[in-house]
């Protein structure tokens, strides 16, 4: 094997390493930080929507009913965190990786 | 005469009867008519002596009268049956019943039946082809509410809009690097659904405010009075305008020789009566178009031409590209 196709293999390998911590270390970061943003809005659309389910009278949940054949599995698994949920700070805690 | 017409007032001032009366002179007036009851007790087939149901039946010895009857219950149930139809089209056996239940609790929360009976106040809207629509409300409390749906509703469906149309933006971001998103906007039949639920209500609105008339009836006596006065003001706040009032139920006055116990009773009740007409003639910025006198028999069959006749509300059809 030549010196060039060793410095090539060699620059592959940094290059996929340095990808990867990138990935590790901000995108992946970044990505779940964004859609950790978008789940918590759609619990406070879900919220919004169904507040009957917590026993607050809603007067659009005849209508946010049509909904839920779209929502199926979203809703059960947000009624399930919403009687789970501890605290604010537990879900917020989620986002930070120490 | 705008094309929708809304008879209202307080529970048992003779409603029916006036807007079967109406209706009444409108299909004899030749013009194509629709009378919708929206009372739950319904009474329109005590007027008719005839049966009817949620679709428009043509009234036997009218050319152009139909009557129907808006059964809320029934139109909840048929809601109900659409989204479970849907829902076991859509989701899959092991979580449908968690949502069945969500879904049966929505229909039985209390606005559910004034949330159908809007409904189908709007379908009748936009599909009713008769050149007279009248409508024979509930009492005060429940149309007011009714009507006051659109513009309560359109900003309800509008937050829940911006919170869905948030979410799945950020869930479009969070797809960095040409990943598929967890969701996207074109094509979320949520936000779809939600768009179509705020046109509807947008035109109930639009068509409440520019192409209905609303009538109260009114008894001559103070209770009745006072909620006409409040229904006034709360119609207004909502940016409808009551176009008149009707005084239902007016005591005869007796002849000038008779002079029994009933006589000198029918006397004074006139008097009584005729001081609250005067109050209503001064106080309301609208104009009183009927005084009908009471009947001894109930209102129905050629009774009703003649109160018909007492109506002063204006018939024909307002000319189109007003």
């Amino acid at each position: 094997m030549d010196l060039s196709h060793r410095i090539a293999a060699f620059r592959e390998t940094v290059e996929e390493w340095l990808r990867g911590l990138y990935h590790g270390m901000v995108s992946h970061r970044a990505y779940e930080y964004i859609e950790q943003e978008a789940e918590d809005q759609e619990d406070a659309f879900l919220l919004a929507c169904f507040p009957d389910a917590f026993g607050i009278p809603s007067p659009v949940s005849y209508y946010t009913a049509e909904l839920l054949p779209y929502l199926g599995p979203e809703f059960e698994q947000w009624e399930r965190r919403m009687w789970d949920r501890g605290s604010v700070l537990e879900r917020k805690g989620h986002q930070f990786h120490y | 005469m705008r094309r929708f017409v809304f008879f209202g007032g307080k529970g048992g001032v003779g409603k029916t009867t006036v807007s079967s009366a109406y209706a009444h002179r409108c299909a004899r007036g030749g013009l194509d008519t629709l009378l919708v009851s929206t009372d739950p007790a319904h009474s329109t087939a005590d007027v008719f002596d005839q049966a009817f149901d949620d679709d428009p039946t043509p009234v036997d010895g009218y050319d152009s009268l139909e009557v129907m009857e808006i059964d809320p219950e029934e139109a909840v149930d048929d809601h109900l049956m659409g989204i479970k139809r849907q829902l076991g089209d859509q989701v899959s056996p092991a979580i449908v019943n968690e949502i069945d239940r969500q879904i049966e609790l929505a229909h039985r929360t209390p606005g559910a039946h004034e949330a159908a009976l809007f409904d189908r106040f709007i379908d009748v809207m936009r599909e009713a082809e008769h050149d007279r629509v009248v409508f024979d409300t509930s009492p005060t409390g429940g149309t007011l509410r009714l009507l006051s749906l659109p513009e309560y509703l359109g900003g309800w469906i509008d937050r829940l809009l911006e919170k869905r149309e948030a979410s799945v933006d950020l869930y479009e971001k969070a797809a960095i690097g040409g990943r598929e998103p967890r969701r996207t906007a074109i094509g979320d039949p949520i936000i779809a659904r939600l768009r179509e639920r705020k046109g509807n209500f947008e035109f109930a609105g639009r068509t409440l405010r520019e192409e209905a008339a609303f009538f109260l009836v009114v008894n001559p006596d103070e209770l009745s009075i006072r909620e006409t006065r409040r229904a006034v003001e709360s119609l207004s706040s909502e940016g409808l305008a009551v176009t008149g009032l009707v005084a239902n139920r007016l005591t005869p006055e007796p002849e000038d020789h008779e002079d029994g116990r009933g006589a000198r009773f029918l006397r004074d009740r006139v008097a009584t009566e005729r001081e609250r007409l005067d109050e209503i003639r001064e106080t309301f910025d609208q104009p009183l178009v009927a005084a009908i006198g009471t009947r001894t028999e109930e209102v129905k069959g050629d009774l009703l031409g003649s109160v018909a006749e007492e109506l002063d509300i204006e018939v024909s059809a307002e000319t189109p590209g007003r």
